[in-house]
């Protein structure tokens, strides 16, 4: 299993690449730091043969460039023919109902499911 | 790394009474990569603090799940002025960065404020005039998409933009001159939350 850690966070890929979890608090300081995550992401869309899937649903806290970091996966996601993809999130997370909606936005078929 | 702190209790012309929380940090002391962390540290602190009223003041809200909405939007928006003030402000003059929390019965506002030269006071106000004359919602969808085709002019701007349009907030600029240093100036954010009548978007 593939993964990335830092003091406030956990990153983590299963074995098939298709799904990714993520854990804590993400406050990288800019797009270069946050390179390393979107690099690990976007192995999930090479040959994928099961949905993709983000399970953001213990995902606290995430600053905006990480959420730019999600929005150029998604996009990258969308441009790519055949990619199902689903974020997992918890509606007890205030972010995940306020900003995931925007990724929506870039890719209407993205599946959210709020648990 | 040296930070003041100070708290009190204002009243606005208005009449309205004001708690308030204000953090100051030095400029010059530390590098950037051994403070970033502190920008966390400190949007928590004020998103915690901002819980001290909800029980205190019955004019704010007293719904838990909406008080863990506000609590989560300082926090957000706290951080995310942290950022912007730690990678913008000018590190050639003692001008302070500056963090404060302000709560009336109505309004929560956040504002930060560090110095900047002429040429990034330009650039910002650039960015501020996009603001206000595009709907936030299509010049965030518009940023993001040119930040994964790489040709986003600044980073910065989707902080802003994700207060605005997630977290209901309104948005106000100052930029002011610096009596002792000439050619610097202080610019001063401010998002105000309206708890009562939130319209974050959480629909």
């Amino acid at each position: 299993m593939k993964a990335i850690t830092g003091e406030s966070y956990e990153i983590r890929m299963d074995d098939n690449h298709s799904t990714v979890f993520f854990k804590g608090a993400l406050r990288l300081s800019g797009v270069a730091d946050y390179l390393p995550i979107l690099d690990l992401l976007k192995e999930t869309l090479v040959n994928p043969t099961n949905p993709v899937v983000l399970d953001l649903k213990e995902l606290d806290f995430l600053n905006s460039s990480g959420i730019t970091m999600l929005s150029r996966f998604v996009i990258e996601a969308r441009d790519q023919a055949g990619i199902n993809l689903f974020f997992i999130a918890s509606e007890s997370i205030v972010w995940h109902a306020r900003s995931l909606k925007n990724l929506q936005r870039l890719m209407p078929a993205l599946v959210i499911h709020l648990t | 790394m040296t930070a003041g702190q100070t708290t009190g209790h204002i009243e606005h012309e208005s009449g309205e009474k004001c708690e308030y929380l204000a953090l100051s940090f030095s400029p010059l002391s530390a590098p950037i990569r051994s403070r970033w962390r502190n920008n966390g540290l400190s949007a928590d602190f004020l998103g915690d603090y901002v819980t001290t009223f909800f029980s205190a003041n019955g004019d704010v809200t007293d719904r838990p799940a909406h008080q863990k909405e506000i609590k989560h939007a300082v926090t957000y928006i706290a951080n995310e002025f942290l950022e912007n003030a730690m990678k913008y402000h000018e590190r050639d003059v003692d001008i302070p960065i500056g963090i404060r929390l302000e709560l009336t019965g109505s309004q929560i506002t956040i504002s930060a404020s560090n110095g900047v030269g002429t040429e990034q006071s330009e650039r910002y106000k650039a960015f501020v005039g996009r603001i206000l004359s595009h709907d936030p919602g299509d010049l965030l969808l518009r940023q993001l998409e040119e930040s994964a085709a790489g040709t986003a002019p600044v980073e910065s701007g989707l902080g802003l933009l994700t207060m605005i349009t997630d977290y209901g907030a309104r948005l106000d600029w100052q930029f002011d001159g610096h009596p002792r240093y000439p050619g610097f100036l202080v610019v001063t954010t401010s998002a105000v939350l309206f708890p009562e009548t939130d319209t974050g978007a959480a629909e």
